[in-house]
């Protein structure tokens, strides 16, 4: 299954926008712990993630091609 | 009203005399006259919003000059919100521009908070993000905020029902504040003075397209902005879990706000009275990190003298001093040598930086 990353803010210093390939990840609460696996800086910070340009707020269902977002609460001014 | 002042914008088409009205009668609470107040207060005053609120407690320093541009060289030491309110008095003499010279906190952002119907946060912290989320969510009032880091900015309207969605907030996408020290430090905190301008100036059509109800606004959504690429992805909020939001006034100032300023960075920039507190406490050491030819000279008795070329190798020895307050001439180095000292000691020792140095703190220093 084909996936494309965004990323913002501090968490693209180290998840670059890139498609990715992967299997056995049917939905958005696996796709987070295969993210935290992937990248274990995320683990200790927080973010939210976006699929197909909506906010995830419960376990959903990703098919081939999503675009999922992974975003950081920013603060500055 | 003079119609030829804002005589450009009212024959735009979809705009008129009606939506110059609603501005005229709009009162709008701009929070921080910073590098996302400034720009955001200039357009809402010349639009002819009729009543502008400025929050700010903070004098304006040499290092806010390269995107604060509501003030210039001349100003520096002055209050923020008598300056930016000049100003804008000055360019746009038909409005009423309302000073707040203070800190919102819980027990004063609900009485301030409720004489407007639009609030723009454009501070500089999580701590107040969320006070002013909450206050905002509690008295049912449209938010718009914006945020800057590295070189992206986010902007999102809250609070605010649109046809499909009722009101979201920013808890629905970060219901909890980041950790101290999770979020990037102060080092790493630049910011290039135009991405503030963006977003402030965005943040500002936000909200007179929410006034004059034009066009489609960012409710219920999120707006990513890059700089560097200048691409924009907006990400529709829905509402989420995980969260509680104050529902009374009481559950309000029952809230962990935080309200010192010790932000994400893991150290605190205090103030001259907090100074004062501290410096009464055995457990404390003040260490001026400036280089020994400085002036103004501080009393050796009170002040260590650790220059910041020296620095490494104090830090290489142990001292027993719990509290440790930094203080330079700007409070510029003084949160350098905070950082390096959060750095070594973590949570061991608490740690201070003089906000604004010896420069804005000039009476306390310099009295007998």
């Amino acid at each position: 299954m084909k996936i494309e990353l965004i990323s913002f803010g501090k968490i693209s210093e180290f998840i670059n926008n890139q498609n990715i390939e992967v299997d056995g990840i049917a939905d958005t609460d696996t796709f987070k712990q295969y993210l935290e696996n992937q990248f274990p800086a995320l683990k200790s910070m927080k973010y939210k993630l976006a699929l197909n340009k909506n906010i995830v707020q419960e376990n959903t269902e990703i098919t081939n091609n999503a675009i999922i977002a992974i975003m950081p609460p920013f603060s500055g001014g | 009203m003079s119609a030829e002042r804002y005589n450009r914008q009212i024959i735009l088409k979809g705009f008129g005399e009606e939506a110059q009205q609603q501005l005229l009668r709009a009162k709008v609470l701009v929070i921080g006259a910073g590098g996302l107040g400034c720009p955001a207060l200039q357009y809402l005053a010349a639009a002819g919003i009729g009543h502008i609120g400025l929050v700010d407690d903070d004098t304006i320093s040499l290092s806010n000059l390269h995107r604060q541009i509501l003030f210039t060289t001349a100003d520096i030491g002055k209050l923020k919100v008598e300056v930016a309110a000049k100003r804008l008095q000055e360019m746009n003499t038909q409005i009423g521009i309302i000073r707040h010279p203070i800190r919102l906190q819980k027990n004063n952002i609900l009485d301030i908070l409720s004489r407007y119907d639009y609030i723009l946060d454009g501070t500089d912290n999580f701590e107040s993000r969320y006070l002013i989320n909450d206050a905002c969510a509690l008295l049912n009032k449209p938010l718009i905020f914006a945020a800057v880091s590295g070189f992206e900015g986010q902007l999102a309207v809250f609070n605010t029902p649109d046809h499909l969605t009722p009101s979201t907030n920013y808890r629905d996408l970060f219901p909890i504040p980041p950790d101290k020290g999770e979020v990037a430090n102060c080092a790493e905190n630049g910011v290039l003075g135009v991405l503030p301008g963006i977003l402030g100036t965005m943040a500002a059509a936000e909200t007179i397209k929410l006034i004059a109800k034009i066009g489609q606004p960012l409710t219920n959504k999120i707006l990513s902005y890059n700089l560097l690429t200048q691409e924009q992805y907006t990400i529709k909020i829905s509402h989420g879990g995980g969260y509680t939001l104050p529902k009374t006034v009481d559950e309000f100032l029952n809230m962990d706000y935080q309200d010192t300023s010790e932000g994400p960075q893991g150290y605190a920039e205090i103030d001259a009275s907090e100074l004062v507190k501290l410096q009464q406490l055995e457990s404390t050491i003040l260490i001026d990190v400036r280089e020994r030819h400085e002036v103004p000279i501080l009393d050796k008795q009170i002040f260590t003298q650790v220059p910041m070329s020296e620095f490494g190798a104090f830090m290489s020895k142990e001292f027993y001093q719990k509290h440790v307050v930094l203080i330079c001439q700007h409070g510029i180095r003084s949160v350098a040598a905070a950082e390096a000292m959060q750095e070594k000691y973590g949570d061991a020792k608490k740690i201070y930086s003089l906000k604004g140095g010896i420069v804005k703190w000039r009476d306390h220093f310099l009295k007998p």
